[in-house]
């Protein structure tokens, strides 16, 4: 119907407004690139002013930062966090590690690539990004949120299979439990 | 039948101004303290915004049925205690139920809330929660017992516990209570530093200590109903000590929609001017550890307690 | 055959029957104590009429019975929580030994109980009182832990008080020649006129049972060392005919003494009002301490009683009221979560809350019982608990002058809600165990009386006019005249009042609008985990990690408290004790042993007695 649509297309601007405007960041600094935060958040470069604060465990956080490289042991770690958020969750990939390995290129103990094992949004790249690219990374994310296009969290569920094959292969010790959905 | 619809209606509206007041101080706060910190922050409606966020997440996870109840049991306190604060003064739309319940009615359930957060953050199993919920508990032994001196000073002066009488007495007599037992007025405004949970008292939700304590488990729509609770919580807890101290708002002889407005607007300034005192403690302090915290009640607001009780039974 | 002679005849021959019948056939020893016990109940309830009394002549002593008003409030109590209590036991005792002993002393304490409601005169009262006393010891140290000791301290301190209680019966008879209650309370045999030793030494006989300091110290221990089906009226009903002495020690007091005696009574009342609130305080900041879920319901038993004797103490309409209604609320929600402790230990084998904790999953009814009664013990509306509190601030702040006790109970009732979230974090809350994966639901004989408890707490809440009514006929009399009260709304001198009704209403509505608003939002996407799914920096907890909060619970609490703490009740009687027993060995010399002293002794009190014989023997 010409009117549901009408409506649902105001409800889904309403949400996608408020989501878009408020953004709890979990407070996890996995690598080297987590210098940089605190100069974002506070008063110089002021992230707060677009809604961003930190939060203290997953189950209140949207946006999971990867700063920098990712050892193995640090990924299972993030894994394990990443499931215990909840939907709409976003990923924003740090600085070069994450795009194609960085300095670390080829460490035996650090990943190539973040995009294989978690499903990413938006990356900033940089070693390190300064807070002004964040602030650009962060309303490049704003502005695919408003357009609904970040909806990585379904994507992630979906291919859940596709995702763990490629985490199991670089983790040895696996001992997580199944995925809480 | 037409009492009830007015009655119905009244309590609405006070449910939904209590809500919007207590969110909108929230957020007028968090523009004032970037402020202070030499930056811009969120624009003053940023509340509403996480709000609605919360209450638009996909999914949910609670930790079993307490878990699921907790948010809802803040809720009944913070509706409740509404019901019962005349909010202006003698006004038909707004005294709800006031007539039906007095001080110490409003003393106990304003802790219904807590338990039932308590219980709710007790359930999830995170060690956490439970050194939050603790200390908590404890800080709240701390502040209440200048608080209940305070309380009693004014009972005992003007012989009622309503508060209707209690504002009444105030437009009456046109001394504010402040400066009519300037000590219990000294020991409650102690007293509501520990209440609103700003710094130095802020140590049962430290983000970097303790995880945030409480509601480390709690998202999506349980962390949306709480942020509201604390919100209407906050609004009930500055109109009682403007009814209590300050001399309420509203006209007790007009009740037509201008003399409403222009009570409301005077109840909204002297909350708000109330609520900077906290705030502004806030800014320029560090936290205390539970132990000083309980300590520092103990100490001088007690004794101006105590004083503000002797007071009120010999000078009056 | 009057009714009250075969009340208690059958609870004697009861007692009898079920030792006889353990030895033959155990198993159903405990259903016979059940119904006699609902039986005699029954009796009571239908049979008895308010009023009338039945003389015996005992040789010179005329002995009475019958039940007044006041006693009639007792009754309730005492009847319905050793029914529930009984019918409890029978599951909860199964698999022990000596069942028969178990059950004919628990039998012969509630006759002892029920003598002492129906009898209107001292001898037959004493006589009542003293079988309770010692077959409830019998059973304090029926499970054996180290019962020299604690058994001997509540035997003790309980001699001390019915020695005292002797000595002023006695001494009521000597000066106003009669034994009946009534007699001698309109006379204003213990009112504080004359003969101020008189009150006083009942108040320490009842002060003894009501756990009134500094005679607290075998209540904490007494009731967490017996078994908790038997607790359960130990704590709830017993204690309370402690509050009856009081009750009719008080009221002649304040309602039939003579104008001379203004200043005795206004000592009476600052003093007992002070001593109730200190008890109230200490065993409250004691209680917070523990990790034993039976002892702090003990220190927490003894608070509450603090807490009836201050609204005892203040001797006016409302401040009685409040008292007499605390009472019989303290009675059913302590039997309730006495029953849920017990139902704890028999399922999981131990009450030590650093040992076992996240029950709720597994017993769900129980947790429901036990949340109701926590709810009811810290005062929070709408549940019966806070009614009680309610009349009590009123009446401190409105009626006495004893404002600075108002800060004294309030800060012992917010330190109550601590130790209430201690007890249902302790057992329920909190982390699951594997080691308690095995803990199934309590028994269903076990779970009913516990439900019927929880049900009467919800339906005082909301019309706490069903108690107000024989507690008004009792007050009336005691001495009260126009005791106003309503089905479901408080008032107090001044005016104000407290609906019930509105506040419950508004309660439950809320609740549902919320509780749908939040079941329904996000419906579909809202899933439930367990305890071990928690964020826990990004690390998945091993099987056997413990991640349970329970040691040094209160620990910042206990460092800003640390002056209270330092005093304790035990260290005195200790220090007193010692002090008995240094000087008895001092005189202990006297016996040498040695044949030629015992001459020189004879010779010494001969001497004495002929150099004092005029004024020995004056004529």
């Amino acid at each position: 119907m010409e009117n549901d649509k009408n409506s649902q297309k105001i409800v889904d601007y309403i949400r996608n407004f408020s989501r878009k405007h408020s953004l709890f960041v979990l407070a996890y600094g996995t690598g080297c690139g987590a210098i940089e935060i605190p100069a974002t958040m506070t008063s110089r470069y002021d992230a707060e002013r677009f809604g961003i604060r930190g939060a203290a465990t997953p189950r209140q956080a949207d946006v999971l930062l990867i700063t920098g490289y990712l050892s193995t042991k640090t990924l299972k770690r993030v894994i394990r966090v990443y499931e215990q958020m909840q939907e709409p969750k976003y990923v924003i990939g740090f600085g070069s590690c994450t795009i194609n390995g960085g300095m670390y290129y080829d460490s035996y103990n650090t990943i190539n690539g973040l995009d294989q094992y978690l499903p990413v949004d938006v990356y900033i790249n940089g070693c390190m990004p300064r807070p002004e690219a964040v602030i650009s990374g962060f309303v490049k994310l704003q502005e695919l949120i408003l357009a609904g296009k970040a909806n990585n969290g379904e994507k992630y569920r979906e291919n859940l299979e596709h995702y763990r094959t490629n985490q199991k292969k670089i983790i040895k010790n696996w001992k997580m439990p199944d995925y809480n959905w | 039948m037409e009492d009830l619809g007015l009655k119905i209606f009244g309590a609405i509206l006070t449910t939904i101004m209590g809500f919007t007041v207590g969110m909108t101080y929230g957020g007028i706060v968090r523009k004032l303290t970037a402020r202070v910190q030499n930056r811009f922050g969120p624009p003053f409606y940023q509340n509403f915004l996480d709000l609605l966020k919360l209450q638009s997440k996909k999914t949910n996870v609670a930790h079993g049925f307490m878990g699921h109840m907790a948010p809802v049991w803040i809720i009944i306190a913070a509706v409740t205690v509404l019901m019962f604060i005349p909010i202006l003064n003698g006004n038909l739309w707004f005294p709800n139920m006031s007539f039906h319940g007095d001080l110490i009615f409003l003393l106990y359930m304003m802790v219904f809330g807590s338990l039932g957060m308590a219980l709710g953050a007790g359930q999830t199993g995170n060690p956490n929660s439970a050194i939050g919920v603790t200390r908590g508990l404890s800080q709240m032994v701390g502040y209440e017992i200048p608080f209940v001196l305070a309380l009693v000073a004014l009972m005992i002066q003007y012989e009622t516990t309503s508060i209707q009488e209690l504002t009444k007495i105030q437009h009456e007599t046109g001394v504010w209570n402040a400066f009519a037992n300037p000590f219990a007025f000294l020991a409650a405004l102690f007293a509501s530093l520990g209440m609103f949970r700003y710094s130095p008292f802020d140590i049962v939700g430290a983000p970097a200590e303790l995880a945030s304590g409480p509601v480390s488990e709690f998202g999506g729509k349980y962390l949306g109903t709480m942020m509201s609770g604390g919100a209407i919580f906050a609004f009930i807890k500055l109109t009682l000590y403007v009814h209590l101290f300050f001399g309420g708002a509203g006209n007790a002889d007009d009740s037509g929609i201008l003399a409403t407005l222009a009570g409301i607007g005077i109840l909204l300034v002297k909350t708000f001017l109330l609520y900077m005192i906290p705030v502004f403690y806030g800014w320029i302090n560090p936290r205390y550890r539970t132990e000083q915290a309980i300590r520092y009640f103990w100490g001088w607001p007690t004794a101006l307690g105590v004083i503000g009780v002797l007071w009120a039974v010999y000078i009056n | 055959m009057n009714i009250f002679f075969t009340i208690i005849s059958l609870l004697f021959s009861g007692a009898l029957l079920v030792f006889l019948i353990n030895k033959v056939l155990p198993k159903i020893s405990g259903v016979v104590a059940f119904i006699t016990i609902a039986v005699v109940s029954a009796l009571f309830f239908t049979q008895v009429t308010v009023g009338e009394s039945y003389h015996y002549m005992v040789g010179e002593i005329q002995m009475q019975f019958g039940v007044t008003y006041y006693t009639y409030i007792f009754a309730i109590i005492v009847l319905g929580l050793s029914t529930l209590a009984s019918l409890y036991s029978i599951q909860y005792m199964q698999g022990k030994q000596r069942l028969g002993f178990f059950y004919s002393n628990y039998l012969l304490t509630v006759a002892g109980m029920i003598g002492i409601i129906f009898s209107q005169d001292f001898i037959s009262f004493f006589i009542f009182w003293e079988i309770m006393t010692w077959s409830s010891y019998l059973l304090v140290i029926y499970n054996g832990y180290n019962s020299s000791k604690i058994g001997m301290k509540y035997m003790i301190f309980s001699a001390i008080g019915a020695y005292a209680m002797l000595a002023a019966i006695v001494s009521i008879k000597a000066n106003y020649d009669t034994y009946i209650i009534t007699e001698a309370m309109q006379n204003g045999a213990f009112s504080f006129s004359d003969h101020i030793y008189i009150p006083i030494m009942l108040l320490i006989g009842f002060a003894v049972k009501a756990a009134l300091m500094p005679l607290h110290v075998w209540a904490p221990n007494a009731y967490s060392k017996s078994p908790m089906s038997f607790t359960a009226i130990f704590s709830g009903a017993m204690s309370k005919m402690g509050i009856l002495g009081m009750g009719l020690v008080l009221a002649s007091a304040y309602s039939y003494s003579n104008s001379e005696s203004g200043n005795a009574i206004l000592a009476l009342r600052y003093t007992l009002g002070w001593l109730g609130g200190i008890t109230a305080v200490m065993a409250t900041i004691y209680a917070l301490i523990q990790t034993d879920a039976k002892k702090l319901l003990a220190y927490s038993s003894v608070a509450q009683l603090g807490y009836i004797i201050v609204g005892l103490s203040t001797g006016t309409k409302l401040g009685v009221m409040a008292a007499l209604f605390l009472a019989i609320v303290h009675g059913v929600f302590k039997g309730a979560l006495f029953m849920v402790v017990g139902a704890v230990e028999k399922q999981a084998g131990t009450t030590d809350m650093t040992k076992i904790s996240g029950l709720i999953r597994k017993m769900p009814w129980t947790f429901f019982v036990a949340l109701v009664s926590i709810i009811a013990l810290a005062g929070v509306p709408p549940l019966g608990g806070f009614v009680g509190k309610w009349m009590l601030y009123e009446a401190l702040i409105t009626e006495s002058n004893n404002y600075f006790l108002v800060i004294v109970i309030f800060f012992s009732s917010t330190a109550a809600f601590l130790y209430s979230y201690r007890f249902l974090y302790g057992l329920f809350l909190g982390q699951e165990e594997t080691d308690t994966a095995h803990v199934k639901e309590a028994p269903i004989t076990m779970l009913i009386p516990m439900v019927i408890l929880a049900l009467i707490l919800i339906v005082t809440g909301a019309y706490p006019g069903i108690l107000f009514e024989p507690i008004a006929h009792g007050m009336h009399y005691l001495g009260f005249n126009d005791v106003n009260w309503d089905m479901s709304i408080l008032v107090n001198v001044w005016g104000e009042e407290s609906n019930m009704g509105y506040i419950n209403m508004t309660i439950g509505v809320v609740f549902v609008v919320i509780f749908t608003f939040l079941t329904l939002k996000g419906y579909k996407g809202t899933k439930e985990v367990g305890t071990k799914d928690i964020s826990t920096g990004g690390e998945v907890p091993a099987e056997n990690e413990n991640l349970s909060y329970q040691l040094d619970y209160f620990k910042p609490f206990e460092r800003a408290a640390a002056p209270l703490y330092k005093r304790s009740m035990n260290k005195i009687w200790s220090d007193l004790g010692n002090a008995m027993e240094a000087l008895f060995d001092f005189t202990r010399k006297i016996y040498t042993g040695n044949g030629q002293t015992y001459a020189i002794f004879v010779i010494i009190f001969l001497v004495i007695l002929l150099l004092l014989k005029d004024t020995l023997f004056a004529n």
